[in-house]
């Protein structure tokens, strides 16, 4: 293992969860170092200082979310955080505490790299990009101008609001509250039935077929996200 | 819900106490003289051609009607009025009190006697007979207030009756109290409550002596007799149900006899009607324990088969795998896993349906609801179950601007999933599946319609039972649960969900959310927004 591979800690109390993702990370070239307990983790992330950390919520010993406070205290590094389903409060908490992304158990490879890809694509490219491609999709942001499949789009000020703010996350989730605050910039109340709204406008005009989104994606009870074939 | 008529009080209190004359002493004893002076009068006109020993029966007339009008007191005047009368008008020498003849005076002695025994024996006799009809009218009463009460089935509606019914009888406040889970309930409260509905310490000793023993206690009765107020036992045979406590004013030394033998049968027709009430809450226990057992049982058998069937095929594929080179390649391997994957997503989805079903069981469903876009939950369904309808032609037709509906989004996810699950599961591979969506003025309503083999009519109420399995189906795998848990959430959402047959040939499963009214949205356009090229 080349010391230049990306390093990720995957912090998860359940043995066969870590071994999985130790052996799926490692095949695609991380370099991937495991521990057991929110204790553990936090110390071995303060000496191998990851560049992307796997968190699950459902820690023994110390609540997950508190985990990420602590490493949020010291560290900007990408956290993705592992779930359960029904803990969907859990997750949007842990979201609004700095974690970039998450993942529900049992979750499927190709999406859970996926992720992975995104939240270490954000720690390379700081930098402001003006202009942002997802599949056919191109939003160039210094010039406000939207094209998809090579058409451009007519969108009134507050979708492109919401557009941008997705895609500034670059595939990341983002979660309702962020996007109502976006909006609140506004001047509605940005109650959650706005959003509901203004993604469905989006999705008539940007989807080929809006009953089969491909970009701007739901994750029920979190948020959405905007992706090329989620 | 309509109030029930307010029922006609039962007059008890008209049954009880002494008979007493209406009018005030004066006019008590001043009918009696008038009428003496009346017979008087009468004796004198028809003297001249009758004997006066057929006057002293006149005078018999108003020592009858006294004693039957006025009591004994005024008919004991009358008679003694009348022998002076009689003396002084009709006994020569007349218009005199004195007396010629010895004789005379053993008449009017006698006639005195006679005057007093009658005034006494009518007077019992009028007693006796009001008494009697105040009996009848008690009888009447207690009947028709135990037919009343035969038809109640709430304890606290009966518990209010007996107290305000046995309040009128006693004359004072009464209070029901209830042994209930090892503790002194206090029931019911029932004329001018004057002091809090806290026993005090003396008072629950008293109601616990009586609960315990079956008899009355407290002021009047040889126990407790210190005690400001009197217990009475409900009684059903050997059981005390309750105690009547009736708290007395502190005139009343004790509550008269009549009125206490009143509450007395007020307090036990009370502990029958209890007893009733409470056999009547334990077989409805019984039976719901019996359901209980039943669903549990059922649902064992479904957990055992239905989780094992597709662990059975993960076991079978990964140890295909991990069998030496022999047979595969790989294609073969290819299938294995795919077949590892398909069992582990139904694992997952029975989890899924598992949890439901606990949720709706426990009726703690509380619903997380937000307004929703039924597009929004049709396209999570779709890529949630992408593999599953992987080979089957899907027809999606939602309209556009749709109203949001106010429901729980994953749980209608799971009612679309089980929904599609349901019409791979049981329509002929490769056939179409379709997904429409259409308003109705107070719903939206969502089809989802397969190609399966129709369901008989019969059964088309029975699929959303529990574990129901229809007649043909019972090979294929599946809990039987999913309808019902659709149901469950659809209901708990105040929709309603059916199946008919579709217009093709096959089932359609229609479920409606109904529309409330739809939250304001301030348009765009007001506020003159520039739209972005």
């Amino acid at each position: 293992m080349s010391s230049d591979a990306i390093r990720i800690m995957v912090i998860d109390d359940e043995i066969q969860i870590r071994r999985v993702l130790t052996v799926v990370l490692t095949q695609h070239g991380y370099d991937v170092r495991e521990a057991a307990s929110g204790g553990e983790g936090l110390s071995l992330a303060a000496t191998l200082k990851p560049d992307l950390i796997v968190l699950d919520l459902g820690l023994p010993d110390i609540d997950g979310v508190e985990v990420l406070h602590r490493l949020r205290e010291w560290t900007q590094t990408p956290v993705i955080i592992l779930s359960v389903r029904e803990d969907e409060s859990d997750k949007v908490v842990a979201l609004d505490a700095g974690a970039d992304d998450y993942v529900t158990k049992p979750f499927v490879m190709g999406e859970f790299l996926a992720r992975v890809r995104v939240a270490l694509r954000r720690r390379a490219e700081e930098t402001d990009e003006p202009v942002l491609t997802f599949g056919e999709l191109t939003l160039d942001l210094a010039r406000r101008l939207v094209t998809v499949r090579g058409e451009k789009l007519k969108l009134s000020a507050t979708e492109y609001e919401v557009l941008k703010c997705l895609a500034t996350y670059k595939g990341r989730v983002v979660t309702h509250a962020h996007l109502l605050r976006t909006i609140r910039g506004r001047h509605h109340h940005g109650d959650s039935h706005y959003l509901r709204v203004y993604i469905a406008q989006l999705r008539r005009k940007i989807e080929e077929d809006p009953n089969h989104p491909q970009y701007i994606i739901t994750e029920p009870g979190v948020g959405y996200r905007l992706t090329t074939t989620g | 819900m309509n109030t029930p008529a307010p029922e006609k009080p039962i007059d008890l209190l008209a049954s009880v106490g002494p008979f007493r004359s209406r009018l005030p002493a004066v006019q008590a004893y001043l009918y009696p003289l008038l009428s003496v002076a009346l017979v008087t009068v009468v004796g004198k006109i028809v003297t001249p051609f009758f004997d006066i020993v057929n006057v002293t029966l006149l005078y018999v007339l108003p020592v009858l009607v006294a004693a039957v009008r006025w009591g004994l007191k005024p008919s004991l005047f009358a008679s003694f009025l009348g022998v002076l009368a009689f003396d002084f008008f009709f006994v020569p020498p007349v218009y005199s009190f004195a007396k010629a003849d010895p004789k005379d005076l053993a008449v009017l002695a006698t006639f005195l006697l006679v005057g007093i025994v009658t005034a006494t024996m009518a007077t019992r006799l009028r007693n006796e007979v009001a008494r009697t009809r105040k009996e009848e009218k008690r009888t009447l009463a207690l009947y028709s207030l135990s037919q009343r009460m035969a038809s109640k089935a709430d304890l606290d509606e009966i518990a209010q009756t007996f107290a305000r019914t046995a309040a009128e009888a006693a004359g004072g406040q009464v209070s029901i109290l209830m042994p209930e889970k090892g503790s002194l309930v206090l029931r019911e409260v029932a004329a001018h409550p004057r002091r809090g509905t806290r026993l005090s310490e003396k008072e629950q000793a008293v109601v616990q002596w009586v609960l315990e023993h079956g008899r009355p206690a407290g002021r009047g009765t040889e126990t407790l007799r210190k005690a400001t107020e009197l217990v009475f036992p409900a009684k059903a045979g050997k059981n005390t149900m309750a105690a009547l406590m009736i708290d007395l004013n502190e005139k009343h030394e004790a509550l008269p006899s009549e009125q206490a033998q009143l509450v007395e049968a007020l307090a036990n027709l009370a502990a029958v009607a209890i007893t009733r009430i409470r056999l009547a809450q334990e077989a409805e226990r019984v039976q719901w324990l019996m359901e209980s057992d039943k669903l549990h049982r059922a649902l064992l058998n479904s957990i055992s088969h239905d989780l094992r069937t597709p662990i059975a095929s993960v076991m079978g594929a990964v140890t295909g795998l991990l069998e030496a080179e022999s047979v595969r390649n790989g294609e073969t391997t290819k299938a294995f896993l795919e077949m590892i994957k398909e069992g582990a997503t139904r694992l997952n989805r029975f989890v899924a349906n598992l949890l439901d079903m606990a949720r709706l069981e426990s009726d703690t469903l509380r619903l997380k609801t937000e307004w929703c876009d039924i597009q929004d939950i049709v396209g999570v369904t779709l890529r949630e179950m992408h593999d599953a309808v992987r080979d089957r032609p899907m027809r999606i037709d939602i309209p556009p601007d749709l109203p949001l509906v106010a429901a729980d989004f994953a749980l209608i996810e799971h009612v679309l999933i089980n929904l599609l699950e349901n019409g791979v599961k049981y329509s002929p591979p490769g056939s179409e599946i379709s997904l429409t969506v259409r308003t109705s003025e107070t719903a939206l309503l969502v089809t989802v319609a397969d190609h399966g083999p129709l369901i008989p009519e019969h059964e088309r109420d029975h699929v959303f039972e529990k574990f129901y399995r229809l007649q043909y189906s019972k090979s294929t795998d599946g809990t039987g649960l999913g309808l019902s848990i659709c149901k469950g959430i659809i209901e708990a959402h105040g929709g309603e969900i059916w199946v008919d047959p579709s217009s093709g040939p096959g089932n359609s499963f229609t479920f409606s959310l109904p529309i409330r009214e739809q939250p304001s949205m301030q348009a765009e356009e007001e506020e003159g927004e520039r739209h972005v090229v």
